[in-house]
């Protein structure tokens, strides 16, 4: 592959994921400035290791280096993908009693209350949210970001959700 | 089809709100939603969840400042790539061995003509202490990549083992685990010598999972190249 191929290539297949990847950045190191640094050096990772890619996804390919260099930004490892068994007791427990979509939508007040909750979360749930919610990638593409198995997503995502709407339900439910 | 019990059904749900489930298994739990209210109730919180997440969480497009310091560092990358005008520093920097390697790299595909007559290119790449693993990893990157279809292992001892363990990084803190998972994925293979972890007292669990381990590398190396008909090179 000829320079110039590659970075016709890249230009095509990976930058016009940028808005995802800062998007992901900003979500894992909550920090604009920290944010841009990682996709910089991501993105200069990506170029640097644009052999390895062969074809496929390139949104997943690009934001599992995005991930990485996030961790990297944050100075810790990412979290672990550990064997965790598909845990039917979190779906069990949901809170009730979330308010109609359509308010939620409308209330400014709500949307910065579903941010808090986002950011709140622990990385592992936060990361595989934001995955799923803002940039509506499959399960199978989340993991293939995350490193993770697929049992373990839906763990996560699980885990995050009954998280979220605790948070989210619970003032709700009081009034 | 057999209804399902809600402990079926319970954890397909989030599955079925994710649109991940197949459409036996959607009809199936439809079935059971129509007729549990529980578990109606469950699919209904969920689905608020979603929606109420997705309207509250707004993507931000990436800065145009960003757009625009990545496309500088890409430029400033693709210069410092670019081949065939290697600085004297870069040249005088790099060990005799290595430009021998790299020599033979590019001689290669004759000689493994004739050491494989039609067969696929087989190699094992030799690696120990005087290896730089980065510029290793390149040099087999590039063989890869310049022969489809190319059977390589790389085999590991005394000292060179050291970028297969947990957390291995090169100097510009890359993790050597990303570039050897992806030389992997690309059917190169990584082993690493079990009488240099005895010796050197490591434990085999920092040996990162995409690596194996052979009872002796220098062994290893014999038996490919006399039983399996390998090329030797040594990076």
């Amino acid at each position: 592959m000829g320079r110039d191929g590659k970075c016709e290539r890249f230009e095509r297949l990976i930058v016009p994921h940028l808005d995802a990847a800062y998007d992901l950045a900003r979500w894992l190191v909550r920090d604009p400035a920290v944010a841009q640094e990682a996709v910089q050096e991501a993105y200069l990772r990506a170029y640097r290791f644009f052999d390895s890619f062969h074809g496929g996804d390139g949104r997943a390919w690009v934001l599992a280096i995005v991930r990485n260099a996030c961790f990297t930004a944050l100075d810790r490892e990412p979290p672990r993908a550990t064997f965790e068994a598909f845990d039917e007791e979190c779906h069990a427990d949901t809170p009730n009693g979330l308010p109609p979509p359509e308010e939620v939508a409308m209330a400014r007040e709500a949307q910065a209350l579903v941010r808090d909750a986002v950011a709140g979360l622990p990385e592992e749930f936060r990361e595989a949210i934001v995955l799923r919610e803002l940039h509506g990638l499959s399960y199978k593409e989340i993991a293939a970001v995350t490193d993770a198995p697929i049992g373990t997503v839906m763990s996560r995502l699980a885990r995050g959700r009954t998280a979220l709407a605790r948070r989210l339900g619970a003032p709700e439910r009081k009034k | 089809m057999t209804a399902l019990t809600c402990a079926q059904a319970r954890p397909l749900v989030q599955a079925y709100v994710d649109g991940e489930l197949d459409t036996a298994a959607s009809l199936a739990l439809e079935r059971h939603l129509a007729r549990c209210e529980a578990c109606r109730a469950e699919h209904g919180t969920l689905r608020r969840l979603r929606a109420a997440v997705g309207a509250g969480l707004t993507a931000e497009p990436a800065p145009a400042a960003l757009r625009r310091a990545i496309g500088r560092r890409l430029r400033a990358e693709r210069e410092r790539a670019r081949p065939w005008r290697l600085r004297t520093r870069a040249l005088v920097a790099v060990p005799a061995a290595i430009l021998v390697a790299a020599a033979a790299l590019a001689l290669a595909p004759i000689a493994y003509e004739r050491l494989a007559p039609g067969g696929a290119e087989k190699i094992v790449y030799h690696v120990n202490e005087t290896t730089d693993p980065a510029t290793a990893l390149r040099n087999i990157a590039n063989h890869v990549q310049s022969a489809p279809g190319l059977k390589a292992v790389v085999v590991a001892h005394n000292n060179g083992i050291d970028f297969l363990l947990a957390g291995a990084r090169d100097k510009d803190g890359e993790p050597f685990a990303v570039r050897v998972a992806a030389l992997k994925s690309q059917g190169v293979d990584f082993r690493v010598c079990g009488n240099t972890l005895a010796r050197r007292e490591i434990d085999p669990r920092r040996v990162i999972p995409a690596a194996k381990l052979v009872p002796s590398g220098v062994a290893e190396i014999g038996r490919l190249q006399a039983k399996e008909g390998y090329a030797y090179m040594r990076l």
